[in-house]
């Protein structure tokens, strides 16, 4: 992500046909999905009392001892997902990374597109999905949990370290080939030095998703937060529901102020009079992972060898032998096809609800540079909150509350991820605002400008950039998350595919996963090439 | 040359005695960082023994014989899996055996591992315990509830329809319609067939039928409006009106006929490892038990049981026909 933010300021005084084209085509898609979405009557008023019980609810969590309890119990299961899931992507990162650096693939372009296209299998499934596929090879392993989290999560870093890796000055490593040194010595002295700062802030990153991964893993089974959440949810106990969401809330704090702090100290490192020596405050974060690490495994009592046991194998077996070949029958592709657009038209909405969404609370969001009236930063702090509730309740959850004041169809799952995305966009967008230069609005406001104006002129501009790439990096996500709200009615390939899993029709699961992770793969493409116009 | 060697081997595998002082940290930092790691990955190799995983991981096969029991997310699943301690320690002090219970939120994810013999004993659905059966051959039912032997769903709409209640089911087919979970056998298989059997296209209903997820959410969806019809199991409706906790909105239009619904189901690995009279034993066990017991009273409660009968696989003949012809079972 950081990648994204340190975009050069330079002044473009000439208009971009390429960014009034791409504009152009992203109304028409948000068009052609809300005509698709609203044909007809969309709400039902009547089903405000049935929401106003879940939100009613949040100001009364259930509190007796007993679920606390339990609770207790499943949040430290979340953590321990949480943080092994992290340490599995990084490893596998780190691995990956050298695999599909252009470093390594050098002038050979097709070896490094063809493993750019391996990653997308993994990256392009669900860690859901990953999980029903992993209950069905390990049965009720805890292995289930971390590799449902580090699998996904470790193509994604990779593709993120390589990208690093190839961004950072190639002076050094290029000055140590000259000298005769090999090609890895080169790389780990030349080029692992000077991202480490990125590579960490990224590892810290992830860890927070971790911690929302290892929820939607526990809606599937695998214990935890989620599935305490998610046996409540079925009774529609909403205020134990609430008590699940606060804890959950305040998981993904605990690990956004520290990523936020170990972010702070390598972007702006303390000036000592001993350059060489270490920063307490990274070595303390680093052991405490380590620490994070050790406990996990004991607490989760993993055991390696249940990877490679005869049961794993035999029941691999099973499964790729009732998977393959894909089912190829003309019913289910031209289900498959009318599903991907459903899809498509989902995650187009719901994208562009929380990209408007984030663009409307970015600006009180963000933590004002200087001073500040009181009042605002209390709706900032109270903004930020609600952010945090937002992208705390899981999206399966926001699907059924908006279903009882919307009818059934796309509109609901759309917005379902909509808010939910508001919740990770909406901040994402307002760390936009907080690192625009300060100095174009300070120059404004001194010349007479109202603060409207100074925002509208001096700020917007800016952030809108790194905002709208955070989108479309989001994108590719919600493409992925359809899934988990499609079976409301919403339709799409998570219901597809839900419907197929529900049957065992393994043949016709692996076709769908096919589908998503070609439509994954091909908004990936579309959304580089519209960052590479914003850039 | 000694040098490359060293640039090439990387920092943590380097002998002390080559690296010169002048140019890295201080060698007395080197081993200590190497017992680091390996007392890292010795602590880590070893931190798994003699723990048990808090979600529930599978034991050994040889080791001492735990039966693993389970049930599908049904009514209330979170108060059978949060004081699934009961049923366990009853379990194991009539049988003599260390049971454990392991918790499941999905119908296919219990399918699944009763398949892979994570779990022994599973309180499965009709349709649930066929797709079960039928990947784990050998696998015999244990016992049902006495309800479960002419067990009923109901149909429910929403009371702005203007419907009254009746028998005739053709009237639904133009509501916008939702089922529970996907492979429900109250929620959605019987309905279904039910529906077809009325005439009326169970797939067919305005914006295709929806899936709430449970029970509960049926009932709480008809009553916002949403969906103008839904079809839920008998005894949450029962139950959830008894409590007083349904909407006014939401009203009874139609019972279905009786058929066979949820039961016991043992996995084929169970006889081997727990003696081949396990299955009368633990048939013998559930239909023993006796309201009048304190003890077997709170498990008969917690399954909404008046007391448990025998389960034949015969019983489920025509739920395999129906979830057949609904693509449900394959």
């Amino acid at each position: 992500m950081t990648a994204v933010a340190a975009r050069p300021v330079s002044p473009v005084l000439r208009r971009d046909r390429r960014r009034w084209g791409w504009g152009l085509a992203a109304l028409v898609a948000v068009g052609w999905s809300l005509l698709a979405a609203v044909d007809g009557e969309v709400v039902n008023p009547a089903g405000s009392v049935q929401f106003g019980r879940f939100a009613a609810a949040a100001l009364s969590p259930a509190l007796d001892g007993a679920f606390l309890g339990v609770l207790g119990t499943a949040a430290l299961v979340t953590v321990a997902y949480a943080v092994l899931g992290t340490v599995l992507a990084l490893v596998l990162g780190a691995a990956g990374a050298v695999l599909v650096a252009r470093t390594t693939w050098g002038r050979r372009r097709l070896g490094w597109a063809a493993a750019r296209g391996v990653l997308a299998v993994p990256r392009g499934l669900h860690e859901a999905v990953w999980g029903l596929l992993l209950v069905n090879v390990l049965g009720l392993d805890p292995w289930v949990g971390v590799l449902a989290i580090g699998l996904p999560y470790g193509a994604v870093t990779a593709k993120v370290f390589a990208d690093l890796l190839d961004e950072v000055p190639r002076g050094p490593y290029e000055a140590l080939l000259a000298q005769g040194s090999g090609r890895t010595a080169a790389a780990l002295y030349g080029l692992v030095p000077q991202a480490a700062g990125g590579l960490l802030s990224y590892a810290f990153y992830r860890l927070e998703c971790a911690v929302r991964s290892a929820v939607v893993l526990g809606l599937i089974g695998a214990g935890g937060l989620g599935y305490q959440l998610s046996l409540s949810f079925a009774s529609l106990r909403w205020p134990e529901v609430w008590t699940a969401v606060y804890a959950l809330a305040l998981l993904c704090l605990a690990a956004d102020v520290a990523g936020r702090a170990v972010r702070r100290r390598v972007a702006a490192p303390r000036r000592g009079a001993d350059v060489l020596s270490r920063d307490r405050v990274l070595t303390a974060a680093v052991a405490a992972a380590l620490a994070g690490v050790v406990w996990s495994w004991w607490f989760l009592a993993l055991s390696p060898a249940s990877l490679v046991s005869a049961r794993a194998r035999e029941q691999a077996g099973y499964v790729l032998g009732a998977a393959w070949p894909p089912a190829a029958d003309g019913d289910l592709l031209r289900e498959v096809v009318r599903q991907s657009v459903v899809t498509v038209q989902t995650s187009v909405l719901a994208i562009a609800v929380a990209t408007a969404g984030a663009v409307l609370v970015a600006g009180v969001a963000a933590r004002p540079a200087g001073r500040s009236a009181r009042g605002r930063r209390v709706a900032g702090s109270l903004l930020r909150a609600a952010l945090l509730l937002v992208r705390a309740v899981p999206a399966p959850v926001w699907a059924l509350v908006l279903l009882f004041v919307l009818l059934p169809g796309v509109l609901p799952g759309a917005l379902a991820l909509g808010v939910y995305t508001l919740g990770v966009l909406g901040r994402l967008a307002a760390e936009a605002v907080e690192e625009a230069d300060a100095r174009p609005r300070t120059a404004l406001a001194a010349l007479g400008a109202r603060p409207s104006g100074g925002w509208l002129y001096g700020v917007a501009p800016q952030a809108a950039g790194p905002a709208l790439a955070f989108a479309l990096y989001r994108w590719e996500v919600v493409v992925r998350d359809t899934l988990l709200v499609g079976l409301l009615g919403a339709g799409g390939l998570g219901a597809l595919l839900a419907s197929r899993l529900a049957a065992f029709d393994w043949a016709a699961v692996t076709t769908v996963l096919l589908a998503t992770v070609a439509l994954t793969l091909a908004v990936d493409l579309v959304s580089d090439r519209a960052r590479r116009a914003l850039r | 040359m000694d040098r490359r060697s060293a640039l090439r081997s990387g920092s943590p595998g380097v002998q002390p005695s080559r690296v010169q002082p002048s140019r890295v940290q201080p060698s007395r930092v080197q081993p200590s960082r190497r017992a680091f790691l390996a007392g890292t990955a010795l602590a880590l190799a070893t931190a798994a023994c003699g723990r048990s995983s808090p979600v529930g991981a599978a034991s050994p096969a040889g080791a001492t014989a735990t039966m693993r029991i389970g049930a599908i997310p049904d009514q209330d699943p979170e108060v059978l899996q949060r004081l699934h301690g009961t049923v366990a320690e009853s379990l194991s002090a009539a049988l003599d055996l260390d049971v454990t219970y392991s918790p499941v939120t999905d119908y296919a994810a219990a399918v699944s591992l009763f398949r892979t013999g994570d779990l022994d004993l599973v309180w499965f659905g009709g349709l649930t315990g066929v797709q079960a059966r039928l990947q784990a051959p050998g696998a015999q039912p244990i016992a049902q509830r006495d309800i479960d032997e002419s067990f009923h769903s109901v149909f429910v709409v929403n009371a702005a329809t203007g419907l009254a209640a009746s028998d005739d089911l053709r009237p639904l087919a133009g509501l916008r319609f939702t089922y529970g979970s996907e492979t429900s056998t109250s929620g959605r298989l019987m309905p279904a067939y039910f529906l077809q059997q009325a005439g009326v296209d169970p797939q067919g209903f305005p914006g295709g039928p929806g899936f709430s997820g449970s029970h509960d959410a049926t009932i709480a969806l008809v009553a916002s409006g949403t969906y103008q019809a839904g079809v839920l199991n008998e005894q949450v409706w029962t139950s959830r009106s008894a409590e007083g906790s349904v909407d006014p909105a939401v009203v009874q239009y139609a019972r279905t006929p009786g058929y066979h619904d949820y039961h016991w189901l043992l996995g084929p690995q169970a006889p081997p490892r727990f003696g081949g009279d396990v299955a009368e034993r633990l048939t013998g066990y559930f239909t023993g038990l006796s309201a009048d017991d304190p003890g077997d009273a709170a498990v008969l409660e917690l399954f909404g049981a008046g007391s448990f009968v025998p389960a034949r696989a015969s019983d489920y003949d025509q739920i395999e026909e129906i979830g057949r012809s609904l693509g449900l079972v394959s």
